[in-house]
C-alpha cells in the first residue's frame, strides 16, 4: 500500500493553507497594527494588549475560565456514571441509548439555545406545559444549566467509548485478589478510563468557554465570555479600538488558540490518533 | 455481604436517576421546540392552540426559502465533496508509515479540537488575505474544511482493519493502482465512508459559528438567518417556521440514520453468516 503514500500529500498542503497560513497571519495582526483592509501600513507594537487592562476583558476571562470549569464538572460527575451505566447495558439497548444521546445534536444550537430561554423565563409557553416557572435568564445559574444542556454528550461519548472497550476481565482478576470495590474503580477501573476522561474534559470545555450566542441569549448579554468579546471585535466593531479592532481580536483569539494547543498536547499524549474525538 | 448488595443497588440506582437527568437535560429543549412548531401564536410567549399552519407556510410561503435552499444546498455539495476528499486523503495517510501517519493524524484533530470560533475566524482571515468575497463559496470551502477531519477519524479505523495484502493481490491479479483502491479498499471501507459523510451532513446542516465568520453580509444559512432575526428585537423577523424548519430537518435526519444503520446491520449480519464457515 506505500504506492498510496502520495494521497495524502494534497491533504498536507491544504492542512496548511487552512491551518498553518492563518496562524501566521493571526501572529502578525496581533503584534502589529497591521491591517487586512488597508495593506500599506505595518509597524510592531505591543498597542494590542492594552486590552487586557480593560475591566471587561478581565471580567470576560474570568467568567468564561469560571463558567466553563464549573459546567465541565457538573458535566463530568452527571457523565461519568451515566457512561459507566450505558457501557454495561446489554450491547443491544445499548447501541440504542447511545444514538439517543446522539439524536438532540441534531437540532439546531441556535433553536436549542432559544428553547432554554423560553424555559428560563418565569411566565412562558414552558410555564403552561409543565408548570413549572424558573427566572433564570442573565444568571450565571442559568448559563451554566445552558451549558451542560449543550455539551454534556461531547462529556458522554468520549468516556463511552474508552468503557465500553475496558477488559473487565481486570476487574474480576482485581476483585479476586481482594480489592474492594472503591479500590477497583481508583486503582484499575478510572486508570484505565483516563484518556476518555482527558478527551471528555477538553471537548467539553473548549467549547463552553468559547461560546459566545449561548452566553449573549441566556445571560441577555450582562456576562460576556471571551467569544463574545472576539465576535465583536471581528464583526461589529469593526473599524473601533482605533481602528485596531480586529488586532485586538487577534490577540484574544491567539489566547483561545493557545489553550487549544495545550489540550491538543494533552489529549495527544493520551490518544495519539485521536481515537476518542468521534 | 448485604452490605455490599445493598451498595451495588444504589450505584445502580444512582445510575439510572443521572441517566433519567440526562436524557431530561437533552431532551426538554427539543420537546419545546416541537411544541412552538404546532403553536398557534407567532410571537410564542405562551400556549394557544395547535395549529399545523407553520408547517404550511414552509412550503407555501417565501419567508425562509433563501437560508433553506442555501443550507440544504451547502449540506449536500460539502457532504459529496469531503466524503471523496478525506477518503482519498485517509487511504493515504494510513499507508504512510507509522511516525508520519501520526503527525498527519495529529494535523488532522487540530480543527476537531480547535473552537468553533477560532476555526472560523482563521478561515475568515484566509479568505480576506485571498482576496475572496465572503458568500457562497467560502461558506463551501469552510464546511468542506471542518468535515474532512470527521470524515478520515471515521474511515482511518476500518483502513485499519483491512488485510493490507489484499491491495497487493488485486494488483498482482491486474488491477491498476486507481483500480485497486476502487475494486479492493473502497468496498471494505464503504461503512466507514457512509458513516463519516452522515457525520459531515449533520454538522453542515446545523453549523452556526463558521458560517456566520465566513459568509459575509449577504449569504445566510438557517442559523444566521435566525442569529441576525433573533438579534433584531424591535421589527422581529422572527418567525415559528423556524421551528417547523427545524423539526422536519431533525425528524428526516433521524429517519436517514435509521435507515442506513439498520441496513449497515443487515449487510454486517449476512456477511459474518457467509464467511462463518471458517473455522
Amino acid at each position: 500500500m506505500k504506492r498510496l503514500r502520495f494521497f495524502s500529500v494534497p491533504y498536507l498542503a491544504w492542512m496548511l493553507i487552512f491551518i498553518a497560513v492563518p496562524t501566521l497571519i493571526l501572529i502578525m495582526l496581533a503584534f502589529s497594527d497591521y491591517s487586512l483592509y488597508y495593506p500599506s501600513r505595518f509597524e510592531i507594537t505591543w498597542v494590542n494588549f492594552q486590552i487586557f487592562s480593560q475591566s471587561y476583558m478581565s471580567k470576560a476571562i474570568i467568567y468564561s475560565f469560571g463558567l466553563s470549569i464549573i459546567t465541565t464538572l457538573i458535566c463530568f460527575v452527571i457523565g461519568y456514571p451515566v457512561a459507566y451505566y450505558l457501557a454495561n447495558l446489554p450491547e443491544k439497548t445499548r447501541k440504542i441509548w447511545l444514538a439517543l444521546l446522539i439524536v438532540p445534536l441534531w437540532a439546531n444550537m441556535l433553536l436549542r439555545i432559544f428553547a432554554w430561554e423560553k424555559i428560563f423565563t418565569p411566565l412562558s409557553i414552558f410555564t403552561d406545559l409543565s408548570g413549572l416557572s424558573l427566572d433564570l435568564l442573565g444568571t450565571n445559574t442559568g448559563i451554566v444549566i445552558g451549558m451542560v444542556g449543550m455539551y454534556l454528550p461531547f462529556m458522554i461519548f468520549p468516556l463511552f467509548s474508552v468503557l465500553e472497550r475496558m477488559d473487565y476481565s481486570l476487574v474480576e482478576a482485581a476483585k479476586d485478589l481482594g480489592a474492594t470495590d472503591l479500590n477497583v474503580f481508583f486503582k484499575v477501573i478510572f486508570p484505565m478510563s483516563l484518556g476518555g476522561i482527558v478527551s471528555g474534559v477538553i471537548m467539553t470545555m473548549l467549547p463552553a468557554m468559547t461560546s459566545f450566542v449561548l452566553p449573549a441569549r441566556i445571560g441577555l448579554g450582562r456576562i460576556n465570555l471571551i467569544g463574545n468579546i472576539i465576535e465583536s471585535k471581528f464583526m461589529k466593531e469593526v473599524m473601533g479600538s482605533g481602528g485596531l479592532s480586529i488586532n485586538v481580536g487577534s490577540l484574544i483569539s491567539l489566547m483561545l488558540m493557545l489553550f487549544s494547543v495545550i489540550s491538543f498536547v494533552i489529549i495527544t499524549r493520551f490518544d495519539k490518533e485521536g481515537e476518542t474525538l468521534i | 455481604m448485604k452490605r455490599r448488595k445493598q451498595r451495588i443497588l444504589m450505584a445502580k440506582a444512582m445510575g439510572v436517576i443521572l441517566t433519567v437527568m440526562t436524557f431530561l437535560i437533552l431532551y426538554v429543549p427539543i420537546l419545546l421546540i416541537l411544541m412552538l412548531s404546532l403553536n398557534d401564536s407567532a410571537r410564542g410567549y405562551q400556549w394557544e392552540g395547535f395549529t399545523l399552519k407553520w408547517y404550511a407556510m414552509l412550503f407555501l410561503d417565501d419567508i425562509m426559502k433563501d437560508p433553506i435552499v442555501n443550507t440544504i444546498s451547502i449540506a449536500i455539495l460539502s457532504t459529496i465533496i469531503s466524503t471523496i476528499l478525506g477518503t482519498i486523503f485517509a487511504i493515504g495517510i494510513h499507508a504512510l508509515e507509522k511516525k508520519r501517519r501520526v503527525r498527519m493524524m495529529v494535523m488532522n484533530n487540530v480543527p476537531v479540537v480547535n473552537p468553533d470560533i477560532v476555526t472560523g475566524i482563521s478561515l475568515m482571515i484566509i479568505f480576506s488575505i485571498l482576496s475572496f468575497t465572503l458568500g457562497f463559496s467560502t461558506v463551501l470551502i469552510a464546511h468542506v474544511f471542518f468535515s474532512i477531519p470527521y470524515v478520515i477519524l471515521n474511515i482511518i479505523p476500518k483502513l485499519k482493519r483491512l488485510d493490507p495484502n489484499l491491495y497487493e493481490a488485486g494488483l498482482d491479479l491486474g488491477c491498476s493502482r486507481i483500480e485497486a483502491v476502487w475494486r479492493v479498499i473502497i468496498p471494505n471501507i464503504s461503512t466507514g465512508i457512509l458513516t463519516g459523510a452522515l457525520m459531515a451532513f449533520t454538522m453542515s446542516i446545523d453549523d452556526f459559528v463558521i458560517t456566520y465568520f465566513t459568509s459575509g453580509n449577504e449569504y445566510m444559512n438557517v442559523s444566521t438567518w435566525l442569529y441576525a432575526a433573533l438579534a433584531r428585537e424591535g421589527r422581529n423577523s422572527f418567525t415559528p417556521v423556524a421551528y417547523a424548519y427545524n423539526t422536519i430537518i431533525f425528524l428526516l435526519t433521524i429517519i436517514i440514520i435509521v435507515f442506513v444503520n439498520t441496513r449497515k446491520e443487515r449487510k454486517v449480519r449476512t456477511h459474518e453468516k457467509s464467511t462463518s464457515f471458517t473455522p
